[in-house]
């Protein structure tokens, strides 16, 4: 993987070890002392935790790493006061840096991993944190005059120095007690967090919030120390402060090498999903994220709708509180979504490498079901055409053989009684009528085997004969366009078929015949005004045309019901 | 009555020929298929020319086209076409492309030699002939049958004889009825159907087969 540092970080990361290096060389030698291999050790560890975050692929590093800066900034402040110790911008931009740490460490904590505070009650306390800082600073910077006080380390007052002063002791009691209180509330919001975040995301959260916590504890027992006046233990307070300042950088390195291992699983979860059967796909998602309860929407474009895995028609919303969605694909084009919980949306990148790899299986899953159900359709298809096709064979042997061979026997047979006995002219009459019955069935068979009008005048001629011969009345409605003989033949038996069973079964007063060509389509329907109770599975009618529309690629539904009749509606593919 | 024979088989040109030589008309000519059928009409001008429908090469309607270009060049030459389907739209299209002096007729009809040449003597007198199979199939029609509800039974019987092309006098003997009888069934009839009344003989046939065949005019 080529990592590429986003250049805004390389240079606010280049000038805060800058200004911070010059800053504390100035720092140490205005107190004399020698501690630069301990902060430095600190620095560098939040320099690479920024650094990891940064380059890490999540969408929201940006944000991350600003709020990690952020803080970083107001750490490194307050070491201005220290390093000019006459200056009042100094002094004012110590006391100010002083004001918002609080905040922003907070800040930085309730954000991670997302670096969006996106709960309202996070978002009251990180308010309530910023402002009771800078209340908490802003006494020191009007009434106070550190060049009085010998100990305090800034040695000039602030830009807004009033000129008076007097002892902020009491005020300063208030605001740790304050303080103590903000620390409290904090370390509940984040038991909160962890709580309820999912298994997989608490493994990203799970480091930091515990440093994080043991920070904060760090911050409230100082508080009490002051306010107790139990001097002993300041120093080692001192130090627990500096070490958890050095391991909350690196819980967040840990947080985030989390995500990226998960998305090592991603890797399992493809080989997991090479043997899942359609069904399982969920649940091998849910196990390599981590949310049991994540819930998976295929889109199906051709529908516009999502469905499960068991093909029923779901929304992908987040409906309940506490849920999320994201939606793999673009919105416009999505190809999935996942319902999860809304502590993973941090995890983006994790989702969305889970999500695409059972992309994939699921759409095997589907295309290897249909196109099961394809050839068995195929093969039963198949086999009804050949036996429909012996069938119709002897029906034509039958038809010859009873009628228009029977007819034409008679026939040679009065031919060979008027050689013996000329001149019967009963006999002559009946020869003619047996040749002209003869001639009437042959005309009937050749028109059921196939009508010379349709090839010769298309479909809608065709149709029209039909209907001619209808013993209901139908009104048809056909452009007299041509399409290949295939297609006109489809259809022309399913109007033929349709309108047979009309006359035979439906009792209708009348029947309507419609044509029309839609979308690359010649869509034919025949519909009655019938008692309904056509069923292709009964009587292989129905069922033979369905395989010869099905031929074609087409399709051919029936509609009906007692009160509106029976419809057959079938949709060939034409190209014209 | 001069007659010109178009039929791909041998068999049935030679026997039709013989049966209507027998009935004392000339065959000006026999030929199988409608490129020789136009060649024998141009040379011999005949009375009426006998077509079947289906001759080569495409087996299909060559016998209506053959029938468009015999209007184009010869409009006093009679044309019979026989034909193998009870269709209407092949009656139809060869009354719209020969309006007059044209029959179309079950080729079965050769079976019954006395109806077939007076068909043909008809179409040489200037009538026009619909084969009465087909216009039965139209009258009875279910469709057709309840837009003529209005009409009597004898007004039935008249409207199928005006769509078979008789004329007003073939319908009197037909019935038995006298000229102005006919007149006055007709004059309803197409009242009834709101035809037009003074159309023309030729016209009226076409009219009258449309109306039979239109579901929804």
């Amino acid at each position: 993987m080529t990592v590429a540092f986003p250049r805004w970080v390389v240079v606010a990361g280049a000038a805060l070890v800058a200004g911070w290096l010059a800053l504390d060389a100035l720092r140490q030698a205005q107190l004399g002392v020698d501690d630069a291999g301990l902060w430095f050790v600190v620095f560098a560890g939040w320099i690479a935790a920024g650094a990891v975050v940064a380059v890490s692929r999540w969408p929201e590093r940006r944000r991350m790493a600003l709020l990690i800066l952020w803080w970083l900034a107001c750490a490194v402040a307050d070491d201005v006061g220290v390093a000019w110790p006459g200056s009042r911008i100094a002094a004012t931009i110590f006391l100010l840096a002083l004001a918002v740490q609080p905040g922003a460490f907070a800040h930085m904590s309730l954000a991670y991993p997302s670096g969006y505070v996106r709960d309202r009650l996070d978002r009251w306390f990180l308010v309530i944190a910023y402002g009771l800082g800078l209340l908490w600073e802003l006494p020191p910077a009007l009434f106070a005059d550190p060049r009085a006080c010998s100990g305090c380390s800034p040695h000039a007052p602030s830009l807004l120095f009033t000129g008076h002063t007097f002892d902020l002791l009491p005020v300063g009691r208030v605001f740790w007690t304050g303080f103590i209180a903000l620390g409290l509330a904090f370390i509940a919001l984040l038991a909160r967090k962890l709580r309820h975040s999912a298994p997989g995301a608490l493994r990203t959260v799970f480091p930091l919030a515990l440093v994080s916590g043991f920070a904060a504890v760090q911050f409230i027992l100082l508080r009490i120390a002051w306010l107790t006046d139990w001097n002993q233990s300041l120093s080692v307070l001192d130090w627990i402060g500096r070490l958890s300042l050095l391991t909350v950088p690196a819980s967040m390195a840990i947080g985030v090498a989390t995500i990226r291992r998960d998305r090592g699983a991603v890797g399992d979860l493809v080989v997991e999903l090479g043997a899942a059967k359609p069904g399982d796909v969920r649940d091998a998602l849910a196990r390599s994220v981590g949310d049991p309860s994540l819930e998976l929407a295929l889109w199906i474009p051709a529908e516009q709708r999502y469905v499960n895995e068991r093909g029923v028609t779901v929304t992908a919303q987040a409906d309940v509180s506490g849920r999320a969605v994201t939606i793999i694909g673009t919105p416009d084009q999505p190809l999935a979504a996942l319902i999860h919980d809304v502590s993973l949306v941090g995890q983006r990148p994790l989702l969305e490498a889970a999500g695409s790899a059972a992309r994939i299986a699921l759409e095997n899953a589907r295309l290897h079901a249909e196109l099961q159900a394809q050839l068995v359709a195929l093969r039963a298809s198949r086999a009804r055409i050949v036996a429909a096709g012996d069938a119709e064979r002897r029906r034509l042997e039958r038809d010859l053989h009873d009628g228009a061979q029977q007819r034409l026997l008679a026939l040679g047979l009065a031919l060979q009684l008027l050689e013996d006995n000329r001149g019967d002219p009963g006999l002559l009459a009946e020869a003619q009528r047996e040749l002209q019955a003869a001639l009437h069935e042959l005309r009937q068979l050749a028109r059921g085997i196939h009508p010379a009008i349709l090839t010769d005048h298309g479909l809608s001629a065709a149709i029209g004969s039909l209907a001619d011969r209808s013993s209901v009345p139908v009104r048809a409605e056909i452009s007299d366009a041509r399409y290949p003989p295939a297609v006109e033949s489809a259809a022309y038996f399913v109007v033929a078929e349709a309108l047979a069973n009309v006359t035979k079964h439906a009792q209708a007063q009348s029947a309507s015949v419609m044509v029309t060509q839609n979308n690359g389509h010649l869509v034919v329907e025949v519909s009655d005004d019938g008692r309904g109770g056509a069923d292709p599975a009964d009587g292989s009618g129905l069922q033979g045309l369905r395989d010869r529309v099905g031929a074609l690629d087409g399709r051919l539904s029936i509609n009906t019901s007692a009160t509106d009749g029976t419809t057959v509606h079938a949709e060939i593919p034409c190209a014209s | 009555m001069r007659v010109v024979i178009a039929d791909d088989s041998a068999l049935i040109r030679d026997g039709v020929g013989q049966l209507l030589a027998a009935r004392g008309h000339e065959i000006a000519g026999a030929v199988a298929d409608a490129d020789a059928l136009l060649a024998a009409v141009d040379a011999t001008r005949p009375d009426v020319a006998l077509i079947d429908i289906r001759m080569p090469p495409s087996f299909t309607s060559e016998g209506i086209i053959a029938a468009g270009t015999i209007q184009q060049r010869h409009p006093d030459v009679g044309v019979v076409l026989l034909s193998q389907h009870v269709d209407a739209d092949y009656a139809l299209s060869l009354i719209r492309v020969r309006p007059t002096r044209s029959g179309y007729l079950l080729k079965d009809r050769i079976t019954h030699m006395d109806t077939l040449t007076e068909a043909i003597d008809r179409v040489a007198r200037g009538e026009t002939i619909i084969e009465p199979e087909l216009v039965q199939l139209l009258v009875r029609r279910p469709a057709t049958k309840s837009r003529l509800d209005e009409l009597t039974p004898r007004e039935h019987e008249v409207l199928s004889l005006i769509a078979e092309g008789l004329t007003d006098r073939g319908i009197g003997e037909r019935l038995w009825l006298t000229p102005k009888t006919v007149e006055t069934h007709i004059r309803h009839i197409l009242a009834k159907l709101s035809l037009p009344t003074d159309a023309s003989y030729n016209r009226r046939v076409l009219a009258v087969l449309a109306y039979l065949r239109n579901d929804h005019a």
